[in-house]
């Protein structure tokens, strides 16, 4: 399914505003201090339309960094199922490639209830990047800067209108009712969304393979010594984990209140901490950094190649704006490749 | 889904952060990309600030103590009990008798309100806060030498230093996103230098790693500057047009040969020279100490060697050149600047000097007393005799301050004690009565982080119910104690500062918006102040202060063979009141322990994991052994952030005699194995709850 | 393993306690009434869950085939544990399960089978051992070390005699001598070369510490066990059981759904890490 249609830009604030009465927009706002940050959209001009880097990634908005499961009383237990309807706009295509890769980890036979309710209920308007940041790969791993499937709605801005590609049914019915505001594309558009990809693509300052890196590892060529320098950097404050869009790891815990009340909820845990893993009787089976560095390294260079046939990588450099440290994936990547 | 821009509240670097809101309750936060200080980072306690905000232990009403028990009551009920009990005491037995602690964990309007409640309200200088028990050496210090106390230069300056000499500052673990910056300069080529008897994470990235022995600072740095006049590296320009007392001063560092700094400190003479040249002879040297300078009884000597230091080699009133106290809490500076002290009011005027007295005087409408008051110490030690009342906000004493068991005798010997807290913490289970404040997330204000910059913390969500913002409640009770204090946002309690403090004069919260502005910023034209002491120091002249060496107070001996030094470790924060209640870090370091070196751990035949009791002339505490080069020989290490084995029962108590800061970083004691009673491991996990 | 649990991944069900039972002073054995459609087989688990403590990862020791009752052989070992430790009969617990694979016995038919066991991991392989004495006629020689610190720690004691009537060559130790002990003593390693099964056909199914997990699948594969026949379970800190939360990956495997039990062989392949 794919269908396209062309939107000037006079007609998005209009078909925005339609789109909020029925669901939460989100989208990328300037805030007081120059950065970029996804938050309910109030006033519409507002919105940055540039396609900017933000951190955190759009998985909060999926699996947020603290999410209540379940209240429980003397009474019995109620589900939080958080099935509020949202529409999140100017997503990275980095950002939608990572979403991809969640829905198959947290979906499947074992399905994930507390991500799937919000999936379903959330729609995605990606942006074909043009306005990639000096931290960003994702061109050398086809996971942007602009994508062929898996979005809802990727729009590429031409300028004075957006070519439109509708890559899911959710992605269609937003537009179905709304079939007034948006034209069929001709060969000029097509022709210069080539352009416009064609010139971001030029802009990317990195150029990483990790499938070298891969390879290296494997063949034993990296030697301990050099994760041993890697994790004497590692500032523990688990900012990688907690700044990944694949990363997936959490912690469960209850609060009790009096009278046996009180919530289990679930946080964003990283497995760059020694407690991650700790056993009863304080058994630390990642006592040493470096273990830690390494599983995480792994993980995403070796074993999700075997899992899921991709990376556990999208090349968005979010860690590598958030590490203390700098011992970011593409930083080690530089080094070894 | 909102995203709330606000400021870290555990560590002095002062990250940026947003808090994440969705329906009132907070989903996460996330680091402020374009801040100065973490540029996209946070540390770890930073990542997780905001699970203890929710946390159902938070209190929720206030606490009236009748017949030994606690007993839930109104606002109204718990203000005029309060008020009525202050009252009593003030007449009865002078308001000198009431003793006020302000905290560095709250706002820069909060602690200019408490020190106006103390000295207006009230009426007495008593007020002092835990700054008393960090950097209080640093402030009196360099009042002395330079005229203010404070980091001369930005965070932001760091990454393009030539050399970081850091001393007695556990940088990486304590102040994560300075260390970053310092591992950026390390990257670009600059010289690291690391004075510490302990191994620590930036030790590792050190060029020159000194580990003299504890509380050996002012013979390792004399001997520094020995080497620096004899070789002739003295900024001769500097010394004759900037400071004053050359050479009183110089008499006594004649006095440190290399042989001599060598015996006392225990460091290579070689290291000595090597270190003295490469300070000397580069530019942009900065100069970082922390606890590990300032919690000794020499700790005013210690920081006055630092700044001859850094005046001798002119080392300072430049960007990226000076001398950066590196202030352990949110918002020490601030406090400090906002007068929670018992002998300045806001921006260090002295209550002793007239003028500023009479311009306090005018502006509160209340006659001010004119006596420097108690120190926090002072008044723990005069607390049954002189002192009969306290107020205490947002601190927890009983788990901070040296020798704990006699701050809670002290504490039982008071008439009437207010604690004012956002949870139950060991000091607020022995108050009176028991004021719910709220945390960082829930209240408007400012805080002024450790390189002088004030930034404005908002409100992300409501107060949970019951609670009210500290400023609210001091006014509040002022009014019922018969002192109008009509503030109807935080905004004005700060416009009111300005007015009255010359460094903050411009600093208004609606200039504050982009990453606040660093003071002195004496007016509402000036842009802030990136480094100090340009052209002249603040008093004018700087002063060399000439320093002998005195050993710590308490020296190994047969009974009590080891030196404890103490600190904090990367993911907890002070007592614990807020990060033993984030269920991350209380699991990543669930347990009190004590670093021992593997030769010392051999010969008394410990393992990791073991329990030890540590114990020196005052008390005794059981923790888990944790065997590890990082502490040198013959010295261990125990953090302190443990109430089930509060390692400040057994510190010394002893004071340094001008800034009244005890010397926790060194004191006697004696390690031994212990054999758990069958009992004690049930105790043991029922204690952690909710993590 | 189908999500079964139609309500949710992570919502426990209640099961009501029939009856607890002091095995040692600080194990005790959980009868639960059964919840509906709970099949299950040796060597899988549950997520037992207290609300407002949290849920911890136990191995099911009851068969499915004898017990009426759903089995759970907990140590109390930390916070939730302790938690467990305090209910009573009537009282109920919340279990998620049952979680993970089992161990495949169907290989060992026909063959000599060798169990052993180190403290609480007995339990998981009790389930198991129960079943094999049910299909006595399907195994070979059956042999069982059983190895503890103290005699006070011996778990399941009169079942272990209803076992060797049953035809399995029991041994019994305890770590350091000691008087009121007529079995024998040392490490459960100590015993092995004793054992008269055929190694290089038989199988063996290993619980217990990692420390003599490891020693003990060193040393069989020494004695020509092949490395496929040599079966353990892996313990790892577990918070959801169901391949989600992380915290039990190690070098690409969930030791919650692609374990708990692997072989040597596979241990060694992955190189799983082993504290
Ligand atoms: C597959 C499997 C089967 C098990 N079967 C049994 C059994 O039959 N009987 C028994 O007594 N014990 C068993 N254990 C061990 C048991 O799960 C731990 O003793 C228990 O989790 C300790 O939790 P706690 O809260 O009491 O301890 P704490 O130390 O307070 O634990 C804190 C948290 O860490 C996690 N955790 C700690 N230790 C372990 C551990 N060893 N394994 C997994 N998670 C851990 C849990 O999530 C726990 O909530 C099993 C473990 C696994 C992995
Ligand atoms: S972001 Fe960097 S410093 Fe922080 S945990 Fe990850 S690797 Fe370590
Ligand atoms: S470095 Fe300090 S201010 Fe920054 S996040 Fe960590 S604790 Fe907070
Ligand atoms: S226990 Fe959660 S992934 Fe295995």
């Amino acid at each position: 399914m794919k269908d396209e249609f062309v939107l000037s830009k006079t007609n998005l604030p209009y078909w925005l505003r339609q789109l909020r009465k029925k669901a939460d927009l989100i989208g990328p706002l300037r805030s007081l201090n120059g950065d970029i940050i996804f938050s309910s959209i109030v006033n519409i001009h507002e919105m940055i339309l540039d396609c900017p880097a933000s951190i955190p990634s759009p998985k909060e908005f999926l699996f947020p960094q603290k999410e209540e499961m379940y209240k429980f009383s003397q009474k019995g237990v109620n589900t939080l199922n958080d099935n509020g309807k949202r529409i999140i706009f100017g997503v990275r295509s980095c950002d939608i490639s990572a979403i991809a890769l969640l829905d198959r980890f947290y979906g499947g036979l074992l399905e994930d209830d507390f991500y799937m309710s919000r999936r379903r209920n959330t729609c995605f308007i990606s942006i074909a990047c043009n306005n990639p940041d000096p931290t960003c790969f994702c061109s050398g791993l086809g996971t942007g800067p602009a994508l062929k499937t898996g979005f809802d709605l990727q729009f590429t801005d031409l300028g004075d209108r957006y070519l439109v590609q509708a890559g899911s049914r959710e992605g269609l019915r937003m537009i179905n009712g709304f079939m007034h505001l948006f034209l069929l594309p001709e060969k000029a558009d097509r022709d210069d969304q080539y352009e416009v990809l064609l010139s971001s693509q030029s802009i990317f300052e990195k150029r990483i393979t990790l499938e070298n890196v891969r390879q290296k590892i494997l063949a034993g060529k990296v030697p301990d010594s050099f994760w041993e320098s890697v994790a004497s950097r590692c500032f523990e404050c688990g900012g990688c984990v907690y700044e990944c869009p694949l990363c997936t790891c959490f912690n469960v815990i209850d609060w009790k209140e009096k009278d046996n009340k009180g919530t289990r909820m679930r946080l964003w845990d990283t497995c760059m901490f020694k407690g991650f893993t700790k056993m009863a009787g304080n058994v630390l089976p990642a006592g040493k950094k470096i273990m830690r560095t390494k599983r995480w390294y792994f993980h995403k260079l070796l074993y999700y190649p075997e899992q899921f046939g991709r990376f556990g990588c999208v090349g968005c450099g979010r860690c590598t704006i958030t590490c203390p440290g700098r011992i970011d994936i593409a930083t080690i990547a530089n080094k070894l490749d | 889904m909102k995203k709330i821009s606000t400021v870290c509240p555990y560590c002095g670097c002062g990250c940026g952060l947003y808090v994440h809101v969705e329906k009132d309750i907070i989903t996460g936060v996330s680091p402020v990309r374009n801040h100065p200080v973490n540029k996209g980072s946070l540390c770890v306690k930073g990542w997780n600030c905001f699970e203890f905000v929710q946390h159902p232990g938070r209190l929720k009403y206030p606490l009236i103590k009748k017949d030994g028990v606690f007993k839930k009551s109104s606002w109204d009920e718990a203000l005029d009990w309060t008020a009525e009990n202050l009252l009593k005491v003030k007449e009865k037995f002078g308001p000198d008798s009431i003793g006020m602690l302000s905290s560095a964990k709250c706002t820069n309007e909060e602690n200019f309100l408490m020190m106006k409640f103390s000295r207006a309200v009230v009426g007495t200088n008593n007020i002092d806060h835990c700054a008393r028990l960090c950097h209080s050496s640093t402030v009196g210090g360099l009042a002395k030498a330079f005229g203010s106390g404070a980091m001369t230069n930005s965070i932001d300056e760091i990454d393009s230093s030539r050399v970081l000499f850091v001393i007695g500052s556990n940088t990486t673990e304590q102040h994560p996103m300075i260390g970053m910056h310092m591992l950026d300069a390390v990257d670009r080529g600059a010289t690291l230098i690391v004075a510490d008897p302990r191994k620590t994470q930036i030790a590792e990235f050190a060029k020159i790693h000194l580990r003299h022995r504890c509380g050996t600072d002012v013979a390792l740095l004399n001997g520094m500057m020995n080497v620096i006049i004899n070789e002739g590296l003295v900024d001769l320009d500097f010394v004759r047009r900037r400071t004053e007392n050359f050479d009183d001063f110089e008499k006594i560092v004649m006095r440190y040969p290399l042989d001599i700094a060598e015996k006392i400190t225990g460091v290579p003479a070689v290291d000595i020279r090597r270190v003295a040249r490469i300070y000397a002879t580069e530019k942009r040297s900065m100069l970082f100490y922390s606890m590990g300078i300032t919690q000794h009884i020499t700790g005013v000597d210690n920081v006055r060697s630092c700044a001859n230091l850094v005046m001798l080699t002119a080392h300072i009133g430049l960007p990226m050149t000076g001398l950066n106290p590196l202030r352990g809490q949110n918002n020490v500076q601030g406090a400090c600047d906002m007068g929670a002290l018992p002998d300045v009011y806001s921006g260090y005027q002295k209550v002793t000097d007239k003028k500023a007295r009479k311009k306090f005087e005018s502006a509160w409408g209340a006659k001010l007393p004119s006596v420097p008051g108690r120190t926090l110490t002072e008044m723990f030690d005069a607390a049954g005799g002189e002192i009969r009342a306290m107020y205490i906000m947002g601190e927890n004493p009983v788990i901070s301050d040296p020798d704990a068991s006699h701050v809670t005798e002290a504490i039982k010997k008071l008439d009437f004690l207010v604690v004012q807290d956002i949870f139950m913490s060991d000091t607020a289970e022995l108050a009176s009565v028991v004021l719910p404040a709220v945390t960082f997330a829930e209240k408007d204000g400012t805080f002024t982080n450790t390189e002088r910059r004030v930034q404005k913390l908002k409100k992300a969500i409501r107060p949970v119910c019951g609670a009210m913002p500290d400023w609210r409640i001091i006014s509040e009770l002022s009014k019922r104690m018969g002192y109008e204090m009509e503030y109807g946002a935080t905004h004005e309690i700060m416009e009111e500062a300005a007015l009255l403090t010359p460094s903050y004069g411009g600093i208004l919260h609606h200039r504050l918006n982009n990453f606040g502005l660093q003071w002195p910023c004496p007016g509402i034209d000036h842009s802030g102040t990136t480094f100090m002491h340009r052209k002249a120091f603040t008093k004018g002249m700087g002063s060399f202060i000439p320093i002998d060496f005195v050993p710590p107070a308490e020296p190994v001996d047969g009974d009590y063979p080891f030196i404890l030094t103490t600190g904090r470790i990367s993911f907890h924060y002070h007592t614990g009141t807020m990060c033993r209640r984030t269920s991350t870090l209380e699991r990543e370091e669930p347990d009190c322990f004590v670093e021992i070196n593997p030769a010392d751990a051999e010969s008394l035949g410990i393992k990791t994991h073991d329990r030890l009791s540590v114990s020196s002339r005052r008390g005794e505490i059981v923790v888990n052994a944790s065997v590890t080069d990082r502490t040198p020989e013959g010295i261990v290490f125990i953090p302190f952030h443990f109430r089930e084995a509060a390692v400040n029962l057994i510190t010394n108590p002893a004071l340094d005699p001008t800034a009244k800061i005890p010397e926790y970083k060194v004191c006697a004691v004696n390690i031994a194995p212990v054999v758990p009673k069958p009992d004690e491991e049930g105790k043991f996990f029922s204690r952690r709850e909710n993590r | 393993m189908k999500n079964k649990n139609k309500k949710g991944l992570y919502l426990p069900v209640d099961a009501k306690i029939n009856d607890v039972i002091d095995l040692t002073p600080d194990v005790k054995l959980y009868k639960l009434r059964k919840p509906q459609s709970f099949f299950y087989s040796p060597g899988q688990f549950v997520m037992a869950s207290i609300w407002g403590a949290g849920e911890v990862p136990i191995s099911i020791t009851s068969t499915s085939e004898i017990h009426q009752d759903i089995e759970l052989c907990i140590r109390k070992a930390g916070f939730v544990t302790s938690a467990l430790h305090r209910l009573n009969p009537g009282d109920s617990i919340g279990i998620r399960g049952p979680l993970g694979n089992r161990f495949p016995f169907e290989d060992a038919y026909g063959k000599d089978v060798l169990f052993i066991a180190g403290g609480i991991g007995i339990a998981p392989l009790r389930s198991l051992i129960n079943l094999v004495i049910e299909k006595r006629k399907n195994f070979g020689k059956i042999a069982l070390i059983y190895g503890s610190k103290t005699p006070t720690e011996v778990l399941f004691m009169p079942e272990t005699q209803n076992w060797k009537e049953n035809g399995i060559d029991l041994t019994l130790t305890i770590d350091v001598e000691c008087k009121e002990w007529e079995c024998s003593f040392g490490l459960v390693t100590e015993h092995i070369n004793r054992q008269s099964i055929s190694f290089e056909s038989g199988y063996a199914f290993i619980c217990g510490p990692h420390v003599m997990i490891n020693a003990a699948m060193h040393d069989l594969s020494l004695l020509g066990m092949p490395a496929e026949n040599i079966i353990t379970t892996i313990e790892a800190h577990m918070k959801c059981g169901v391949g989600k939360c992380g915290h039990c990956y190690s070098d690409g495997r969930y030791v919650c759904t692609d374990g708990p039990v692997f072989s040597y062989a596979e241990i060694r392949e992955f190189g799983m890490a082993s504290p």
